[in-house]
């Protein structure tokens, strides 16, 4: 098949007009940006992700926060995000009531709304809807719909660390 | 003026910082729970009679001892508080807070002014908000269950 912009001869259309001609590409004033707005929220980081399922008890899910040194747990069922289970919710929901909730499923005290992005979202995007949302841990899911990973506040700090101070 | 360079230049205090929650030595932990949730914060800022800081109670150190000893919510904070925290002076750069964060794996950063006394709190949070502001832009923030919904970010 012939090359659009040449005529049949193989010569060059001196009438063709390359569309890309008046394209401006966008112009960054430093790495930290560009890699913010050019690369996906895999950038970040967003594996290995923690879960419970929703049945699980708060006890248990608390108990794997301790052992694991993490703030937050996803909450997981067949591959789907169902809520997400934080120190936060802890403090404001469970810590004066322990004892008498300990053996209450954790989806009794989850969110059960929790924000997340896609996979093919940029970084910037991200980080922008951490600042909206309020949410700290920002969960990432497939194109499927299926959870695939999570944003976490280390891992933005230590992006933002290696890009800022590269040397 | 790139981020990179914008980090180094600008001072903390030109951060959106929050009102720390702040409790007395002699306060328990139930008051300092109690108070961060009336805050909506996830530390409480201990602090002496000059409203200087001199320990940070968060809702991770609460997760992690409570589920050990219930009745840690009667007894005073100070007993749980570490007593090695991030600060910062409110005239620093905004990259030192980022520093601060990562060198005490830690959310929250307290600020201080010239004379040690507390001013503010930030944090990731704030720092996400000063990050945002470079890249303003319409932000699509989906919520399971919920319909995605468009929420503008206003900015330079």
């Amino acid at each position: 098949m012939a090359d659009s912009n040449q005529n049949s001869g193989g010569v060059p259309d001196p009438n063709f007009e390359d569309p890309l001609s008046q394209y401006d590409p966008p112009e960054y004033s430093d790495p930290l940006e560009q890699s913010l707005v050019e690369e996906k929220v895999g950038v970040l980081q967003t594996q290995p992700y923690e879960s419970v399922p929703p049945d699980a008890t708060i006890r248990e899910a608390v108990e794997k926060l301790i052992r694991i040194h993490h703030a937050c747990l996803l909450v997981e069922e067949d591959g789907k995000l169902v809520g997400m289970f934080t120190d936060r919710d802890f403090l404001n929901r469970v810590a004066l009531e322990y004892e008498e909730l300990a053996d209450q499923p954790v989806s009794s005290v989850m969110v059960k709304d929790p924000v997340y992005v896609y996979e093919t979202e940029d970084a910037a995007a991200t980080l922008s809807v951490m600042a909206v949302s309020g949410f700290r841990h920002v969960p990432v899911l497939n194109l499927e719909d299926k959870l695939v990973g999570i944003v976490t506040p280390r891992r933005v700090t230590q992006f933002l660390h290696e890009h800022a101070s590269p040397e | 003026m790139g981020l990179i360079e914008q980090l180094g230049a600008d001072k903390v205090r030109s951060m959106n910082l929050r009102e720390p929650v702040v409790v007395p030595r002699d306060a328990t932990v139930r008051d300092a729970i109690l108070a961060m949730r009336e805050g909506d914060l996830g530390c409480a800022i201990v602090v002496d009679d000059a409203h200087k800081p001199v320990g940070m109670f968060t809702e991770g150190q609460l997760r992690e001892e409570l589920p050990f000893s219930p009745d840690m919510v009667n007894r005073p904070v100070a007993r749980y508080m570490a007593d090695r925290f991030p600060w910062v002076n409110e005239d620093d750069a905004v990259e030192v807070v980022l520093d601060a964060m990562r060198v005490n794996n830690t959310r929250f950063v307290c600020v201080v002014d010239a004379d040690g006394k507390l001013v503010g709190l930030t944090g990731q949070k704030g720092l996400m908000e000063y990050i945002a502001e470079t890249f303003p832009r319409q932000v699509m923030v989906q919520r399971v269950g919920g319909t995605p919904y468009p929420e503008d970010r206003e900015g330079a």
